[in-house]
């Protein structure tokens, strides 16, 4: 089934030109994505459900950051124990008794210092927040979101709403809004909310009525504006 | 006097490595002409208006563009004249056009009176031309410049309906800015003929010599296009056959056996009719190899007037498309040009569509790329059209009457610059 992107008609597979208003329609190939068997479309360059990356050609090497995404928040109880099973022999002089680990379960707050202490090789896993981060499909280019904000504002400069992330420099960016869009970080989830924008924004290629949020996840395609000129892969990293 | 019948598809090639492919097929039908046959007589009658809302200098020109229509007819033609206001009456009894002063006479002799109903004076029409439909080409004119106040529209229709099974043609003039172009087009479309817009009284006369010349180009009338479908070939689901010139018509079809019969009506030695039919063609079942495989078998049958014979079949023609390896579009540039047609009319009428549900800016969205296309496809005047109705609507303001006919036909006829009609 192939929506007309011009009068909304439904149209069989196959069809290249709308049976309604006789508008071209967009040719889609879907094909399986080879990490998680999602029907992804064929032109795309990350998997909408996983985040796998399309371009890549092996699979095995990006299998570990698909898990580490998927992986839930860290709890703190979790912390100590990947540390232990897999560097067993620098903790024995530690001397970790059972006391002292019901110690850490009931008081997570002094878990980071333990980790921190450790002579542990993974000093990442302290990091309580997730940071999330874009990357621009059309140049590469990772953009950080602000860790510290609540609400992050797409667009270009303007004296209303500066942006926290200004796309102005990149390609087609005259089609982005000055005020397009805002992140909102809540609980542990990003949302994407559109606050406007003239040309509007599609994540995974559906178009977002302004005022719906759209909950992040990541290998989510958000497209700033019309015809995917201006488009962001949604990452998260712990 | 036989037909011409042509077929091309949009894109001749099909991909191999592509389970299935739409492709639309254009088809030109028209009546050739041998230096021998001459045309059947014209079996003409003018249903005219003469309501309260004509008085003036509108009935005026067009009791004198009626005038003139009857002197550039042959004296083999036959005439009738209904008019009608609230009620009809005839006029002129179908006669042939032995005494033309007469006629011409008693065309001057309507009086502007009452109000409008259109369907009494089809039928009364359909009476006088059925007078003389024998070895002729029965047309009636239908002019108005006002709604259907005194009748009822479904009524018009079956009339219409009535009048293609007696194969005669019926074609609609809105006169003015304030007769209904729903209505009329459904009229024409019905009846198998054309519709037109006269805005100004002055136009009156130049309107009825062209679709004079339309009618004595007929040559051949009554005929159906036939085609037989292979089994990995079906139709669209949505509206597969519409034609696109002269003027953008939905057709309607109907099964006969394996064959599907699409009405066409008159056919004009002159102008083609061109049909286009949108195809999905599965090929993964067929063969595996390159080569050429049948699409379609086109037909068509038809009446001839001269020779009184009806239900004529030409020869049939195979329309056959190629499945290529390393498939590169080739589109067929004519063809495109008619699906464009095609699609002007379409969003059009969507953005029509748009307007009554009281969606304004989705329907200047839709004019927008009605105009688009109109420009794509070279009709600078339908894009300046509706262009300029999708900017209007944008800014807020409302359609005139004369706005949204100009848009019907625009979006109906590619409009021909008045110095080469």
């Amino acid at each position: 089934m192939i929506t007309c992107p011009s009068c909304s008609h439904q149209n069989p597979d196959g069809a290249t030109h709308c049976e309604a208003c006789y508008t071209p329609l967009p040719v889609i190939t879907m094909i399986d994505c080879p990490s998680c068997g999602a029907s992804v479309q064929s032109d795309a360059s990350f998997c909408g459900h996983c985040g796998f990356d399309l371009t890549a050609k092996t699979t095995a090497a990006i299998i570990q950051p698909q898990q580490e995404v998927s992986e839930p928040l860290p709890s703190p109880i979790q912390v100590p124990e990947p540390v232990s099973a897999a560097e067993p022999d620098p903790f024995q002089p530690v001397e970790i008794t059972p006391d002292d680990l019901t110690e850490i379960i009931t008081m997570p707050v002094s878990t980071a210092p333990t980790a921190a202490a450790s002579p542990s090789s993974n000093p990442k896993t302290q990091l309580q927040r997730i940071t999330a981060s874009l990357l621009h499909v059309q140049t590469n280019v990772t953009l950080e979101l602000p860790n510290n904000l609540q609400v992050t504002h797409l667009g270009k400069p303007n004296n209303l709403i500066p942006p926290d992330i200004d796309v102005s420099g990149f390609p087609d960016s005259d089609i982005v809004s000055r005020v397009h869009a805002d992140i909102r970080f809540e609980g542990d989830a990003f949302y994407f909310e559109d606050t406007g924008s003239s040309n509007g924004t599609y994540i995974n290629n559906v178009p977002l009525p302004a005022g719906n949020r759209h909950r992040l996840r990541p290998g989510d395609r958000i497209s700033l504006g019309k015809g995917d000129k201006v488009s962001f892969i949604f990452q998260m990293t712990e | 006097m036989s037909v011409n019948l042509n077929c091309s598809l949009s894109d001749r090639n099909l991909d191999i490595s592509q389970p299935s492919s739409q492709r639309q097929l254009a088809i030109r039908v028209s009546a050739s002409t041998n230096a021998d046959s001459s045309g059947a007589p014209l079996n003409l009658c003018l249903v005219l208006d003469h309501s309260g809302s004509m008085g003036g200098k509108p009935l005026d020109t067009v009791k004198k563009a009626a005038r003139e229509l009857v002197d550039q007819m042959y004296y083999t033609d036959r005439i009738s004249v209904v008019g009608f206001d609230h009620k009809a009456s005839v006029v002129v009894e179908s006669q042939t056009l032995d005494r033309p002063e007469s006629v011409k006479d008693k065309i001057q002799s309507l009086r502007a009176t009452g109000g409008t109903c259109i369907d009494d004076g089809i039928k009364l029409a359909l009476q006088e031309i059925s007078k003389g439909k024998e070895g002729a080409v029965s047309q009636g004119f239908v002019l108005t410049d006002g709604e259907n106040e005194h009748g009822d529209n479904a009524r018009c229709l079956q009339f219409a309906q009535l009048a293609v099974e007696y194969n005669m043609t019926l074609h609609t003039l809105g006169f003015g800015d304030h007769w209904n172009q729903d209505i009329l087009e459904k009229i024409a479309d019905a009846g198998g003929g054309t519709m037109t817009y006269i805005q100004s009284p002055e136009q009156a006369g130049e309107e009825f010599r062209n679709l004079l010349r339309r009618v004595q180009s007929v040559g051949l009338t009554n005929a159906y296009l036939l085609l037989e479908l292979p089994a990995n070939v079906r139709l669209a689901e949505l509206k597969p056959v519409a034609q696109v010139a002269p003027d953008a018509i939905e057709l309607t079809m109907q099964n006969e056996g394996n064959l599907i019969a699409i009405r066409l009506g008159d056919l004009m030695t002159d102008i083609d009719r061109v049909i286009i039919v949108n195809l999905y063609i599965n090929h993964a079942a067929v063969v595996n190899q390159s080569g050429s495989i049948p699409v379609v078998t086109a037909q068509v049958r038809f009446d001839n007037p001269v020779m009184a014979k009806s239900g004529i079949l030409s020869t049939p023609v195979v329309v056959e498309a190629n499945l290529v390896q390393n498939f590169q579009a080739q589109i067929d540039p004519q063809v495109q040009n008619h699906i464009l047609a095609l699609a002007k009319y379409r969003q059009t009428q969507l953005a029509e569509n748009k307007l009554k549900q009281g969606d304004r800016i989705g329907a200047a969205t839709m004019l927008q790329s009605a105009a688009k296309t109109a420009l794509q496809m070279g009709d600078e005047k339908a894009a300046t059209v509706l262009q300029t109705n999708a900017t209007r609507l944008q800014s807020g303001t409302e359609l005139s009457e004369a706005d949204r006919k100009q848009t019907r036909i625009v979006s109906k006829t590619v409009l021909q610059a008045p110095s080469n009609s």
